[in-house]
């Protein structure tokens, strides 16, 4: 198996998307049950793949790039030899799936798991930020379209937790069951009729961008947490549920949904930040 | 068996020297036939029962079609099916209907107990149970009932009444317990059971005189007798809305304390 060797630690495997137009026959299998070597066009133009040292610099040579040397791994120089005999680089087959290795430029698998949880929770605030305050530049919509369920799913438990800490002890169970369903369910149920409406909305990206707009009711549930009065619970929720709405409306406005359905594609989501808010208020 | 065989260069593999990552999902816009219209086809396609594009023609209205189609669920008039239901059934408005129902029954009802609770001073503890049993039982009532009395007629041999039609006309029915339920708010007893009373009314009328036409076409005269049971079942909402949503329950609970919430005097733990 000395033509294997690109998939080493420094690279992800992600599964292989199927709706491309390359027939999986077409791509070369990389297991050889003989184990002869095979004459792929790996093989043929780096002999001593077997060291993925040697294999980089045999890349490094083909696509020289001084700025980052190591983007032009294993992947830089195999795909160079290889793009010109037509074959897919960076899939191959590891047992019955097909993978893709592609090196993004960290080693996310040796770094130390606090690496991992701060890099995640960057992305989440960052993320959080991007949500918040739309920039028109379209920077916003490119940030979230590799979207994560990470920052939903923690502002979902934060204001969960948030609420139920502060009810009764007999309430605190199912405030936090309901407010957990209404959540989940409720952005799976908002996402699936914009796209029955017609809207141009990937499924998980939008249920990704509606978990991200309750950070704003995350505040309004910590402020309420320390103030009882009403006068400062009242107005915090209502701002709170408007700013909600309107980071919402501001993704989804790129949707493409018909002029006079726009009201129809709103609504729901009016009323399922609104019962949060009012959760919020009334606890 | 080495069943290994070289293929033909396709132009998808040649930017392998730039570790670009590219993006194909913005740049189908060129291939579609209608841009303005979004995922909505202008032709309808045959699609199996678990794509989404299967629903999609039940969903698509205005929102004036839809305000329209509400307002005229509290204004008698017979035949809705035909004069505001045409060309064809939605979905949206039904859902949404009978979800806003279901929201402004809590939401309404919580106000009232907390003003309850404010104007006699005690102390508010609000009962979050009520959220779950608003949902639960506005749609079982407004998408469960219509799917039974569509299989039932389906049995009793009515064809001619889609399930789309059925759910339509039980989920607009509900519309007018969204006012209702926002004035029912007003701490006067005698008018909130004089509104629920209209909306019993309204909403009772508007079902039956939409449900026993359908019935008039089964062959068995007894199948008319379906009508009956419609509106008692709409009794028994009405009166289940009106005792758990609209009383002040801060001031006296209705039923005894819950054994399954209540601490429990045995000491034994719930979870």
């Amino acid at each position: 198996m000395a033509a294997t060797t690109p998939i080493s630690s420094a690279s992800h495997f992600i599964q292989a998307d199927d709706d491309d137009d390359i027939e999986e026959d077409a791509i070369p299998s990389m297991i050889y049950p003989g184990g002869g070597a095979p004459v792929t066009p790996l093989s043929a133009s780096t002999p001593n793949a077997g060291n993925p040292l040697s294999s980089a610099k045999g890349k490094a040579r083909a696509a020289p790039s001084p700025l980052n040397p190591a983007v032009s791994g294993n992947i830089g120089s195999s795909s160079a030899s290889q793009a010109a005999n037509g074959v897919n680089p960076n899939r191959r087959w590891l047992g019955n799936v097909q993978i893709e290795t592609r090196y993004t430029g960290v080693d996310t698998l040796d770094e130390p798991v606090t690496a991992t949880l701060a890099s995640i929770l960057l992305f989440v605030l960052y993320a959080i930020d991007i949500v918040l305050y739309p920039r028109r530049s379209g920077e916003a919509r490119q940030v979230l379209r590799d979207y994560d369920l990470w920052g939903p799913l923690m502002l979902c438990l934060g204001l969960a937790v948030m609420l139920s800490i502060n009810a009764p002890p007999n309430q605190s169970l199912p405030i936090f069951s309901s407010v957990v369903v209404l959540i989940s369910l409720g952005s799976v149920i908002v996402t699936l009729q914009t796209q029955l409406l017609g809207g141009r909305v990937s499924f998980l990206q939008a249920i990704c961008v509606i978990g991200y707009c309750i950070a704003p009711l995350d505040i309004a549930a910590l402020v309420a947490f320390f103030f009882k009065l009403i006068y400062i619970r009242v107005p915090v929720c209502l701002l709170c549920w408007a700013w909600c709405v309107w980071a919402a409306v501001n993704f989804f406005d790129g949707t493409k949904i018909e002029t006079n359905r726009i009201l129809l594609a709103v609504y729901p989501l009016l009323l399922f930040y609104f019962i949060l808010a009012w959760m919020i208020l009334i606890q | 068996m080495s069943n290994y065989h070289q293929i033909e260069s396709d132009d998808r593999a040649d930017d392998g020297n730039n570790l670009e990552f590219r993006s194909f999902l913005g740049n189908d816009s060129t291939t579609e036939p209608a841009p303005g219209r979004g995922y909505l086809r202008d032709q309808p396609t045959q699609s199996s029962f678990w794509n989404i594009e299967y629903y999609q023609p039940y969903f698509d209205v205005d929102t004036n079609t839809v305000l329209k189609r509400c307002y005229y669920t509290m204004v008698p008039n017979v035949d809705y099916l035909t004069n505001h239901l045409s060309p064809s059934p939605d979905l949206y408005g039904p859902f949404w209907t009978l979800s806003t129902m279901a929201f402004s029954l809590f939401v309404f009802s919580s106000l009232a107990s907390s003003i309850a609770s404010y104007l006699s001073s005690e102390p508010f503890d609000f009962d979050f149970k009520l959220l779950s049993i608003a949902v639960s039982l506005c749609y079982a009532y407004g998408l469960g009932l219509p799917l039974a009395l569509w299989l039932a007629l389906r049995y009793l041999g009515v064809t001619d009444w889609s399930l789309v039609e059925a759910i339509a006309i039980f989920g607009y029915g509900q519309f007018i317990w969204i006012p209702v339920s926002l004035l029912c708010v007003i701490p006067v007893p005698i008018l909130r059971w004089a509104l629920c009373g209209i909306a019993f009314g309204l909403s009772g009328w508007f079902l039956v005189a939409n449900v026993y036409p359908i019935l008039q076409t089964a062959e068995a005269k007894a199948t008319r007798l379906i009508a009956i049971v419609i509106f008692v079942l709409h009794a028994a909402l009405a009166l289940t809305l009106k005792i758990q949503f609209f009383s002040y329950y801060v001031i006296e609970p209705i039923g005894g304390s819950d054994p399954i919430t209540g601490p429990s005097p045995t000491g034994t733990s719930r979870f």
